[in-house]
């Protein structure tokens, strides 16, 4: 027996992934175009002589960044009250559509009654422009937080409904036939089987989700908030504080690349056999 | 006198070395092609299968022994005839059925010991076993790859795990569809030794459905021949070498070179006559 272990034994040396270089910062290039443009945002600014309250100067919005960040947790001056603000109802509502979706995605993947019932109506909205039910939304809301956990929840919904959906239907039939032949009930088959099958496609509607979902929360805050970082951005607009803008929207970028980075470094956790995966 | 017609019913095993374990009679499989086309998969097959047989299947591609594996593990209905595993009608599933598949197919997210313990775990209460568990990985040589995934392990180990999973539940018989056909040769050989050990060792009763007559012809007690679609059997050859056999034995053994070439005539008549 040990001389077969000894024959197997070179194809066993684990292959680690690099959850990094999936983010796609871990190549050098990626900060070389990050310098070029800032380098020529410096220079469109200095040469082209464009206005400030169309191109603000590179140190203008560093200075608007500092004084946001620079100030004590609970000052309201500060970005971290609209942050967190932005940041839980944007939260709240992806774990109620990424929650709606799962379950309802799972419904529609096992039972056809339901996927005949549901998948018109889910295609049909999923192509409507969800930004647009805004508007209504706030009305059956009101402009507290209940509008901005509804929209986030309404839109980081679908990604995940769709995914979870595919993704449960697209298990390879041999697995199935294995469950089948172990007179496996349907739910063990959708717990050991399905659902992990289903996760890689589960983590890329995830990913959309929470990004869905601060877009969600930032859009209903424009519609009309007492705080969050969309108030912070119509705030500066209204004063054409273009820097102050600029610098709201570095910080919206910074936050979605560490919410992505956060979900690919779960997914990589949870489907650890994936990168590896043989059929 | 209302008794009467009971006496066709196969009653309840009693061990007999000569009892019939699996009935095949006049069965036949039709099945609607996605063109809606009837595909005629088997033709009024008849087979018995004794307790403790090695029975090999082969045949050209598409002749319906994958079909024939598929009726008795329960996974398809069957069109006509009569199908009975230990005297009862096939109805579905059997836990007295234990079933390899092509290629291992294993669950890449667990673990070899996981994927090998799940016909444990599903499919209502079973007996704790996990000695046996621990026994079927020692003997298979898997004993360290317990905790590995089935990725960090080589083709023919991931069909090692496999086989030992159809073996989880101890059951009486193992269903084996083309379980080494993605191996390379040597590996191959290696795992028909392997095969025929564990065979020995415990007696079950076994169905292997292959394209390789010598693998047939070295595995079985009896190779059944099958024909090109709607699948019947043209031969059912008794396969009268002494066990335990080697590969480097077998080749020279007068038995083997007449049955492989008879096997071998019989699936080139079958080419031919559908080219």
């Amino acid at each position: 027996m040990t001389d077969l272990a000894n024959i197997a034994a070179p194809a066993m040396t684990p292959k680690p992934t690099k959850p990094s270089r999936r983010l796609g910062l871990g190549s050098p290039i990626a900060w070389i175009g990050l310098a070029v443009l800032i380098l020529s945002w410096i220079a469109a600014v200095k040469l082209l002589n464009i206005p400030s309250y169309i191109l603000p100067k590179p140190e203008a919005v560093v200075r608007a960044l500092w004084s946001g960040l620079a100030v004590s947790p609970a000052s309201p001056l500060g970005y971290y009250l609209p942050l967190w603000s932005t940041l839980s109802n944007a939260a709240v509502g992806c774990a109620i559509g990424v929650g709606l979706g799962l379950v309802i995605g799972s419904l529609m993947a096992e039972v056809e009654a339901i996927e005949r019932l549901v998948m018109p109506y889910a295609f049909a909205l999923q192509s409507l422009p969800k930004v647009a039910i805004a508007p209504l939304i706030v009305i059956w809301f009101g402009f507290g937080d209940g509008s901005k956990i509804a929209i986030s929840a309404l839109l980081s919904f679908f990604p995940v409904l769709i995914n979870s959906f595919t993704g449960l239907r697209a298990v390879e039939p041999e697995r199935l036939d294995l469950m089948r032949s172990l007179s496996a009930s349907r739910l063990e088959t959708y717990r050991i089987v399905k659902l992990p099958n289903a996760a890689p496609f589960i983590f890329a509607g995830l990913d959309m989700a929470v990004v869905y979902a601060l877009l969600g929360a930032i859009v209903a805050e424009f519609l009309g908030a007492q705080r969050g970082m969309g108030v912070v951005i119509t705030q500066a607009q209204a004063v054409s504080d273009v820097a102050g803008v600029f610098a709201a929207l570095i910080i919206l970028g910074v936050l979605g690349i560490v919410l992505h980075g956060i979900v690919r470094w779960c997914e990589a956790k949870v489907v650890h056999w994936g990168a590896n995966r043989k059929k | 006198m209302l008794m009467m017609d009971v006496d066709n019913t196969p009653r309840r095993p009693s061990a007999a070395p000569d009892d019939v374990l699996i009935a095949i009679d006049q069965l036949s499989k039709t099945y609607v092609s996605a063109s809606g086309a009837a595909v005629h998969a088997l033709s009024r097959i008849s087979l018995d299968i004794k307790p403790g047989e090695f029975v090999c299947v082969v045949g050209p591609s598409g002749c319906g022994k994958s079909t024939l594996l598929r009726l008795l593990a329960g996974l398809d209905g069957y069109s006509d005839g009569r199908l009975l595993l230990d005297g009862e009608a096939v109805a579905g599933p059997s836990r007295k059925v234990g079933v390899v598949f092509q290629a291992a197919n294993l669950l890449p997210w667990m673990t070899v010991r996981d994927n090998v313990r799940l016909p444990l775990r599903v499919g209502g209460k079973h007996a704790p076993a996990a000695d046996r568990i621990e026994r079927l990985l020692a003997v298979t040589g898997l004993g360290e790859f317990g905790d590995k995934y089935p990725y960090e392990l080589s083709g023919g180990m991931q069909q090692r795990a496999g086989i030992c999973r159809a073996l989880a539940r101890d059951p009486e018989i193992l269903l084996m569809d083309e379980p080494f056909g993605a191996l390379d040769a040597l590996t191959r050989e290696r795992l028909n030794l392997e095969l025929q050990r564990i065979w020995q060792e415990n007696r079950k009763t076994i169905l292997l459905i292959t394209h390789s007559i010598s693998e047939a012809i070295f595995l079985a007690d009896r190779v059944i021949v099958m024909s090109a679609r709607p699948g019947r059997i043209l031969a059912d050859l008794h396969v009268p070498i002494p066990r335990p056999r080697t590969f480097d034995d077998i080749v020279l053994h007068p038995d083997y070179a007449r049955l492989a070439k008879e096997v071998r005539g019989l699936l080139n008549a079958q080419e031919h006559g559908h080219d």
